[in-house]
């Protein structure tokens, strides 16, 4: 029992990293400077939307199985406070950490309506806190012999960094207009 | 007691504004910068929040002189009339001209402006004034209440009048509202300034009244000198009649808005047979498009569109479905800005389709009957 709780807590870790990093590339596609148009960019940001709270679910387990199986010691508190925990403090505490912040965007995703724009944009910004971490904290703690759950976590960082480059590098004409009428002579 | 009256009681605005607004009321009084708002509204409302004043001297509109003017003939009377609408007062002036050395000269503290249209916009001129880009700024609130820049920061409440408005307050101050009910019409009363450029003998700013005729206003402009196509009304937030419909018409809000056209900014441009009118409008249109502040999709894309259809009208490339698309294009610029900029530019290239229409026609058939006296232009 105690062994199948570990290897769910692994798998579901893997799985949630995965998922995140595809909400993570979703969100950058719907807020690029090159947005998808029309019925595309609802389905996008549905899929966005719908993939953040199914990996929450994932989330839930990965915690659960982790404090549940006796085999190393994570408690209660230390899987809602950072660097508490008994073993692998360090690992450990980043992927409290990386909870921490999905919370913290989930929750205020899900207020959003009552919040101010700049509040839940400032906290929606965490994510792009919470994904390198959660990446750490998966690649560190990664002790099963199995390649392959190790080499997705590689995979999902190197899709994740290609997606935020493309973010930060891709134009448009209207970021490109923009950028050239400001620097004219305007005050 | 509300907000507003506490903020008005402990402003230290001279005892006389209270009185200043309602003289201003009684010789109905409107802005002189276009938009023709009552002076006495928009004082009133200064007053209760203790804003600043800023004389608006860039003369921004295309072919507008007359501000210029006011400061090189009558700034004393225009320093007066400031100082009686608020304590804090800038002259706002585009930098490095002669209008902007004469306010500095003066002693008047000048708010340099650059040589952009957009920049002499009331929101822009507070923007700037604050420290900000003289760029139009979304008004949440009217900047004459104080409404926050495109950062979101607040600015301090403005009241923004046009140069000959404040020169007209001195002058009514000093005169009397029923001296200056007696000119002009019911409807458009006081002396009114007219910048008449273009195609007459002595280019220059005309002192007139609402009701004048086109006929006396060119004739006081020293005449045509050349044959007349059509006049010019308002500059580029303006638009366009012909030399025909000019003739049965005076210039007056009354006869203009026939036309769907305001006395606006006092700016009239004569067109002669010479030019080809849908090149001069192309041309007009392709410096618009140069001239947004890249802030508004519609005003980025939509002006340099409608310039672009245009210009293929002009030099006769313009095929129907150009000219539909061109209308179409224009039907989508109105209410989408910050800014009035691409409303003005879509009335303005409306009106050109409208009075210009046999141009239209001929350039679609491939001719320009004006300036190529029928050479063919495709």
């Amino acid at each position: 029992m105690n062994e199948l709780l570990w290897f769910v807590s692994r798998a579901t870790g893997v799985a949630s990293i995965t998922l995140l990093t595809a909400v993570l590339v979703l969100g950058l596609v719907t807020a690029s400077r090159r947005p998808p148009q029309g019925i595309r960019s609802a389905v996008v940001m549905g899929l966005h939307r719908s993939l953040a709270l199914g990996s929450v679910a994932f989330l839930l387990v990965h915690i659960a199985t982790a404090i549940g199986e006796t085999y190393v010691s994570i408690d209660l508190v230390s899987a809602v406070v950072p660097f508490t925990s008994g073993y692998e403090r360090a690992w450990v505490g980043l992927g409290t950490v990386a909870i921490d912040l999905v919370v913290a965007v989930v929750a205020t995703s899900l207020l959003r309506h009552r919040l101010p724009e700049r509040v839940w944009r400032a906290v929606h910004l965490l994510a792009f806190a919470f994904w390198p971490i959660a990446l750490v904290h998966g690649i560190a703690l990664g002790t099963t012999d199995e390649t392959l759950l190790r080499a997705i976590t590689i995979l999902c960082g190197v899709v994740g960094v290609a997606a935020i480059g493309w973010r930060l590098f891709a134009t448009s004409p209207d970021a490109e207009r923009r950028e050239a009428v400001l620097v004219q002579e305007w005050s | 007691m509300t907000v507003t009256s506490t903020r008005a009681d402990r402003s230290t605005t001279p005892s006389s504004a209270g009185p200043l607004a309602d003289l201003l009321e009684s010789a109905g009084l409107t802005g002189r910068g276009g938009a023709a708002f009552s002076t006495a509204t928009k004082l009133r409302s200064a007053l209760a929040h203790d804003a600043d004043v800023i004389v608006n001297a860039c003369d921004g509109e295309v072919g507008a002189a007359k501000d210029a003017w006011v400061v090189e003939h009558h700034l004393d009377e225009l320093r007066r009339g400031a100082e009686l609408l608020g304590r804090r007062v800038t002259v706002a002036a585009h930098r490095g001209t002669p209008t902007a050395r004469r306010i500095t000269a003066a002693g008047l503290a000048l708010l340099e402006v650059p040589h952009r249209y957009v920049s002499s916009e009331e929101s822009s001129l507070v923007s700037l004034a604050h420290g900000g880009l003289a760029r139009p700024v979304t008004k949440s609130v009217p900047i004459s209440l104080g409404s926050k820049d495109a950062r979101g920061r607040r600015m301090r409440p403005t009241l923004v009048l046009n140069a000959e408005t404040v020169w007209r307050v001195a002058q009514i101050e000093a005169l009397g509202p029923d001296w200056f009910r007696s000119q002009g019409t019911l409807d458009e009363p006081g002396p009114r300034l007219v910048a008449v450029s273009g195609a007459v003998a002595r280019p220059g700013v005309v002192q007139t009244s609402a009701g004048v005729s086109f006929e006396d206003l060119v004739a006081a402009a020293g005449g045509f000198s050349g044959r007349p196509t059509a006049f010019g009304i308002g500059g580029l937030g303006g638009g366009w009649l012909t030399a025909a419909e000019a003739r049965g018409a005076t210039w007056s809000g009354g006869d203009l808005a026939a036309y769907g056209l305001r006395v606006g900014p006092g700016i009239v441009s004569v067109l002669d047979d010479t030019r080809c009118p849908l090149t001069h409008v192309a041309r007009t249109l392709t410096y618009a498009a140069g001239e947004s502040a890249g802030q508004c999709g519609p005003c980025m894309f939509g002006v340099p569109a409608v310039a672009e259809d245009m210009g293929r009208l002009a030099a006769g490339t313009a095929d129907r479905a150009t000219l539909q698309r061109l209308r179409g294009r224009i039907g989508l610029l109105p209410g989408r800005g910050a800014c009035r900029f691409p409303d003005g530019v879509a009335g303005y290239a409306a009106s050109a389709l409208r009075a210009f229409a046999p141009e239209v026609a001929a350039h679609l058939a491939g001719r320009c009957d004006v300036e190529g006296r029928a050479r063919r232009v495709r």
